[in-house]
């Protein structure tokens, strides 16, 4: 080493606290706005008890199909129930779907990524054909023949968009994996005899968590959205509990008489949730994980 | 290309095998008896019991897989509980409907992605690639069947003059403006989400073309701009929305089934969503059967076509 004096600057003056946040705001408008819409869907489903104005299963007959108002504000349905509150109530299920399905998903398709990818050989041979069969079906005729065989249940239909979800995380994970496998330090780890499990989880998995936090934001808006198709098809949770997608559909038999904010207000919800984590997770792509960004 | 057609075959049947197996567990995954559904209001067990035993439903799950797989083999896939139907017929009945609005949509979908793709990559950042954009990220959240409603209210029932009917068809051969009138607004409502995929890859992909340097040759030796964009820029972008449009059939095939049930279209998709109530699983089974088998095929002609179409991938890399 040379004993040339290196300058050291002791103190870089910071700018206020403020000012970042408005910079990154600046930076970032995409994970404002999708993380604001996420936070505020997030609020509604844990609150939804004190934020919704009424009980979305209260059936007031002389109330029926109110258009919006100022006591409604989204109008009611043909049993006199208040739109708004079933929106509220609905984003329960919808991201307690997203959510859970997506775990499903997670914990099943990492396993079997970091599992194939580390192992190779038969066991990564098998998998892939595995992942290559569930790859056959088209995602939602995939969820609906899962959910069908099982039972119109919520459960069911969370099973089933996890299942969906597995391909994903599994061919995403194992290509991770076999990129950062041959690095030096998972070889020095090995050197010094640390057992494959450990190899799995302390050193390659911490590599691998940016892509597949990516990849859970994207997969939560595709769970939202298949979980309203599956309520929609009747797949879902059962009347008289509030969810988008069947409360879309229920709207369906009042569109001749126009009675249109039936379907609005639950149509606009699922947009919102959808397109939130949509945004959200192509500006966390952009932000975490700069391979994977796309030219547009 | 032969040995790469032959590889890509060859690995399509354990996938496929694996598929049969995936769909016949789904249905003994059931809890449903189905021949407590198939004999309708008969309840004397001795007769179910020869029922059970005429289906083979008394015999080892392997066995009764094989059997299976040896029916559909020879193109059998049972019959409907509930209108005891042959289910291939029932489906053979359904395609050209369910045919007729997929080819609507990808049409609908393509052309209108080309050019507002082509559009919005050579005037980017301008006001038609704003709107767009937006678009494209608005279309990839909106649920096909909220649009279905929205296009429903307007075009039927809203605008005066209902231009559009809310649903139902008249075969081709029978009525063709009335059938055309009719597949309006389903081909619509499925194109959509499609199309803000496709959109979004015309425009990524002639974006990324307009860097090379063959681009800058062309204008160079000066090419007029719409030669260059065409014979030149075109050409190379579109390959990958060609694998892209093999992908779409896919999600054409799931839009089918919301869509259909919307617009009471009587396809494939309509006859699965009508099946499920009433737990007539061999129509679901026989469904979803035939979709996957479609998609995996179209997958496979679609990779066939991108390696034809680009002779700078070399069949080894492309299997791999």
């Amino acid at each position: 080493m040379s004993g040339a004096a290196i300058p050291v600057a002791l103190r870089v003056p910071r700018e206020s606290r403020g000012g970042a946040i408005a910079y990154f705001a600046r930076r970032n408008p995409r994970m404002i706005i999708g993380g604001a819409l996420v936070l505020m869907w997030i609020f509604l489903a844990l609150f939804a008890p004190f934020v919704a104005p009424y009980d979305p299963r209260q059936v007031n007959v002389s109330d029926s199909l109110l258009a919006p108002n100022w006591t409604h504000l989204l109008g009611t349905d043909d049993l006199g129930r208040d739109v708004l509150s079933r929106v509220i109530w609905g984003s329960r299920i919808s991201l307690s779907v997203g959510v859970i399905s997506v775990s499903v998903g997670f914990v099943f398709g990492v396993s079997l990524g970091l599992a194939a990818g580390y192992l190779g050989g038969a066991f990564d041979l098998l998998a892939m054909r595995v992942i290559d069969a569930l790859l056959a079906f088209p995602a939602l005729v995939l969820a609906i023949a899962i959910t069908s065989a099982l039972g119109p249940q919520i459960q069911n239909a969370m099973i089933a968009i996890g299942i969906v979800a597995i391909p994903a995380y599994a061919r995403l994970t194992r290509g991770q994996v076999l990129a950062v496998r041959a690095r030096e330090f998972i070889v020095a780890a090995r050197t010094i005899g640390c057992s494959p499990l450990r190899i799995v989880v302390w050193h390659i998995f911490p590599n691998v968590i940016n892509a597949l936090v990516v990849q859970a934001t994207l997969a939560t808006a595709f769970a939202i959205l298949a979980e309203a198709a599956l309520s929609f098809l009747g797949l879902g949770p059962q009347p008289p509990d509030p969810s988008w997608g069947q409360d879309i559909n229920y709207s369906q038999r009042y569109l001749p008489n126009l009675k249109w904010w039936m379907s609005v207000g639950p149509g606009i919800a699922i947009f919102s949730a959808v397109f939130a984590f949509n945004f959200l997770g192509d500006a966390l792509r952009d932000a975490l994980d700069p391979r994977l960004r796309r030219s547009a | 290309m032969i040995r790469y057609i032959l590889r890509r075959l060859l690995l399509m049947i354990p996938v496929a095998f694996l598929v049969t197996i995936g769909v016949f567990v789904l249905v003994r995954l059931s809890p449903a008896d189905p021949v407590l559904a198939f004999s309708g209001e008969e309840r004397d067990p001795a007769v179910l019991a020869a029922m059970r035993e005429e289906f083979g439903l008394n015999q080892p799950l392997p066995v009764q897989y094989v059997a299976w797989v040896s029916h559909l083999l020879q193109g059998d896939l049972g019959r409907s509980f509930q209108t005891k139907q042959r289910v291939l017929e029932a489906i053979v009945e359904r395609l050209p409907a369910t045919a007729e609005l997929g080819a609507a949509a990808l049409l609908i979908s393509v052309t209108v992605a080309l050019i507002v793709g082509i559009a919005s990559a050579i005037k980017r950042n301008s006001f038609v690639d704003l709107a767009a954009t937006s678009v494209t990220l608005a279309g990839i959240s909106f649920p096909s069947f909220f649009l279905a409603i929205v296009l429903i209210l307007l075009f039927a029932y809203v605008i005066p003059g209902h231009l559009f009917p809310p649903g139902g068809y008249t075969p081709a051969t029978q009525d063709l403006g009335d059938n055309l009138r009719r597949l309006v607004l389903p081909a619509v409502t499925l194109a959509t989400g499609s199309l803000a995929v496709n959109l979004r890859q015309v425009r990524s992909s002639l974006l990324d073309v307009f860097g090379h340097d063959y681009m800058r040759t062309a204008r160079a030796k000066g090419l007029r701009e719409r030669t260059v964009i065409a014979r030149h820029a075109l050409k190379n972008a579109l390959i990958p929305v060609v694998t892209l449009i093999g992908i779409q059939i896919g999600a054409i095939i799931e839009g089918a089934f919301i869509t259909e049930t919307i617009f009471f279209w009587p396809g494939i998709g309509r006859l699965a969503v009508t099946a499920i109530p009433s737990g007539d699983y061999p129509v679901v089974q026989g469904v979803v059967l035939v979709s996957a088998f479609s998609f995996m095929i179209t997958t496979l002609l679609v990779d066939l076509l991108y390696a034809w179409l680009d002779p700078r991938i070399s069949y080894d890399t492309a299997a791999a």
